[in-house]
């Protein structure tokens, strides 16, 4: 009986990551019902700010974004930031949710209680199309020879009449 | 240093106009915001007192 | 009776617009740079292709369209409005090809915003953007704000209408090539001025609130060019709210409401005349009625229990404020909160100070505070005169860098001009509420357009019915040319329908 309480507890303790998370779309649009309220929410770091003691870890979950306030500690475990070149490292917190936080002046945002990297964020590879290139090629070279037979043609039209100014 | 020191003096009485120009535009901008935060303020004290 | 339009009218109109085009040619080149240092060469040839494009098109107009018609001010207001329209298709095209956006016609709206200083926005995955197309963004409203204020002093002031925006201080009629040419160079050197100073600004702060130093000069550079043209495009998702600080933001509404002044106030306040700053009716305008509407919507958001404290008022209610009626766009609110949380009562009074707008000759949208100033001097003018006995002559001037009488001439103008705006207003709100959106989002999207602000409600997005995205497009083209051009232009049309075109 005692081994399968253990057991149970475990498995309930592994599970709680999987706990469902709420969407950054369901937070922004609800603010209101989960004002005040602990939430998890997920997505991907996009923005550290180390301040003193805690930090701003801005996590993008989608199209949304939110700003977390976490201990710095934690946001200095967020090896990679999301940009163009990168997905970010994914990030889980727990924590509560302010529709107009007092403490930061009425920003909507997270407290963080728990902090987890989820999963390592990597490299994206931006390499060039081959066509867009041989395009891009082929239509400078055409601009280069327009404009500098548009220039010789008005240099020498120049020459027998002035261009106009007014 | 002397020579650094005259060129940024020659410099700024050059442009006295545009530099006090610039700084009484970034005042007009604080002003606005000083006369807003007051409104805020006023506002937050009055719902207080009602 | 109006003359018969003749193939050199329209020569004329072309040449100049290939010039233009010529210009946009290189300027699409500029974003390369940025591509360069950030190591994004998949992104190079995309500008290439746009560039040259550009100049391919350009050139052959050139050559083919070549005139000795002088240039008169109804070519003047037409290129006006035709110039947006061929820049914003010419300039979708790097936004388009490297899916920026969703679709071309998508790409329109984006650069047609860019331009026009809106600042609405339909970019996806704006935080995973190269960071030469978010600079490009950026770069096409700072671009797009220099050239309005040319434009408007250059061109538009030369309707009788609108001869009150005519630049003071400049006591020479030279006609309008040379003028702009010369007048360029002091609008771009006072708008690098500041967006040289924004730009350190910015930096200077996000690094001191822990960011780090090659995403705070990134970021520094963007905002600064979006205050200064009071654009609103930001390179994140969360806005200006990304940094999470105050003093960002005061930096913020420092440069952009210097950017929403007049530009003949910059030049008379940088050539000297600190007096200006008390006696210009355009300030005085504009601070009365940020003032009032701060008050109004602090108050309702207060008294709805929305923000509880003075500080959280200034940061939101007041930023929105100044952000709606300088027409920059900055948010610090998220849209859905605007639109699910805000008492629709301050969403009407945001739609309405959106469309009364900033400074004349500014990059600015609106209305504009001076003819707000002119209408509501007219109004008193009238209540004096029917005071006064008959025999008596009422007089009304106001000062705008000089004492101006009031005259019924540039009355009526004002209100023409603020009559198109609202018409423009009710033709919008109408066909968003049509396509099955709520009145007051409506009215606030539609306000944003027309006035050329960039505040959004969520309507904005690439969702958006396709009937509307046009509709937005036109109505952004139209405010930022404060109707008066695309009409001339829908009249040279016509014209030309009516009477044909005559050889010469």
């Amino acid at each position: 009986m005692k081994r399968a309480f253990i057991f149970v507890a475990i498995l309930l303790t592994l599970m709680a990551p999987l706990a469902s998370s709420e969407s950054g779309q369901a937070l922004i649009e609800n603010a209101n019902s989960f004002d005040g309220k602990t939430v998890t929410f997920r997505g991907e770091a996009i923005g550290v700010m180390i301040r003193g003691d805690y930090a701003w870890v801005n996590i993008l979950d989608g199209d949304y974004a939110i700003g977390v306030w976490c201990r710095a500690e934690n946001a200095k475990k967020v090896s990679i930031i999301g940009d163009y070149g990168h997905v970010g490292d994914t990030v889980e917190m727990t924590g509560t949710f302010h529709l107009a936080c007092t403490e930061h002046g009425g920003d909507l945002d997270i407290h963080a209680d728990n902090f987890t990297i989820v999963a390592q964020g990597r490299d994206v590879d931006r390499s060039a199309d081959m066509r867009v290139v041989a395009l891009s090629v082929a239509l400078l070279a055409v601009a280069i020879i327009v404009v500098f037979y548009s220039w010789r043609i008005r240099n020498e039209k120049q020459k027998i009449m002035p261009w106009p100014s007014y | 240093m002397e020579r650094r020191r005259s060129g940024l003096r020659a410099f700024l009485k050059k442009n006295f106009d545009f530099i006090t120009g610039i700084l009484s535009e970034v005042g007009l901008t604080a002003v606005i915001m000083v006369v807003a935060f007051i409104i805020c303020v006023m506002l937050v004290l009055i719902k207080s007192m009602i | 009776m109006i003359p018969a339009l003749t193939r050199e009218d329209f020569k004329v109109i072309g040449f100049n617009l290939c010039r233009i085009g010529n210009i946009l040619g290189f300027l699409l080149l500029v974003p390369i740079i940025v591509a360069v240092i950030y190591r994004e060469f998949d992104i190079v040839p995309h500008f290439i292709i746009a560039s040259s494009i550009t100049f391919i098109l350009c050139n052959v107009g050139i050559h083919f369209l070549k005139t000795d018609k002088k240039m008169e001010v109804k070519h003047a207001l037409c290129l006006a409005a035709v110039a947006w329209i061929f820049c914003m298709m010419l300039a979708a095209i790097p936004l388009w090809s490297t899916r920026t956006t969703g679709s071309y016609l998508d790409a329109n709206f984006e650069t047609m915003s860019g331009f026009t200083t809106t600042g609405l926005s339909l970019a996806q995955g704006l935080d995973h953007l190269p960071y030469s197309i978010n600079f490009y963004r950026h770069f096409l409203q700072f671009v797009g704000g220099i050239g309005i204020i040319v434009v408007s002093l250059m061109i538009l002031s030369k309707s009788e209408m609108s001869s009150v925006l005519a630049f003071k201080g400049e006591a020479r009629e030279m006609g309008i090539r040379p003028n702009i040419v010369r007048s360029s160079r002091i609008i771009l050197g006072i708008a690098l001025t500041f967006m040289v100073i924004g730009a350190v600004l910015f930096s200077v702060v996000a690094i001191g609130e822990g960011a780090n130093i090659g995403t705070s000069i990134f970021d520094g550079v963007n905002y600064s060019m979006a205050a200064f043209s009071t654009g609103g495009f930001a390179p994140h998702s969360q806005n200006i709210l990304f940094y999470h600080s105050t003093l960002y933001e005061i930096v913020a509404l420092v440069i952009f409401l210097i950017g929403s002044f007049n530009f003949t106030f910059h030049y008379a306040v940088l050539s000297g005349k600190r007096r200006e700053i008390f006696k210009n009716i355009e300030i005085k305008t504009m601070f009365i009625v940020l003032m009032l509407s701060t008050l109004v919507i602090s108050g309702l958001l207060l008294y709805f229990n929305v923000y509880p404290s003075a500080s959280i008022l200034f940061r939101k209610a007041f930023f929105q404020a100044a952000s709606a009626q300088t027409t920059t766009g900055f948010g610090t609110v998220y849209p859905a909160q605007i639109a699910g949380i805000w008492p629709s009562a301050v969403l009407f009074m945001m739609s309405i100070i959106m469309v009364i707008g900033a400074c004349a000759n500014s990059t600015g949208g609106g209305i504009k505070a001076i003819r707000i100033g002119i209408i509501v001097k007219s109004f008193f003018r009238e209540v004096k005169k029917a005071l006064s006995p008959g025999s008596a002559v009422v007089t009304e001037k106001f000062h705008h860098i000089e004492d101006t009488p009031l005259t019924d001439t540039i009355a009526r103008g004002a209100m023409l001009i603020a009559l198109g705006y609202i018409i423009l207003f009710v033709v919008g709100t109408t066909a968003t509420v049509l396509c099955g959106y709520n009145a007051s989002s409506s009215m606030y999207e539609t306000g944003s357009a027309v006035g050329n602000v960039g505040l959004s409600s969520g309507i904005t997005s690439p969702a958006m019915p396709v009937p509307l995205k046009i509709t937005y497009i036109f109505l952004m083209w139209a405010g930022r040319l404060e109707i008066m051009a695309v009409l001339v232009l829908m009249g040279f049309v016509i014209l030309a329908l009516r009477k044909g075109v005559r050889r010469r």
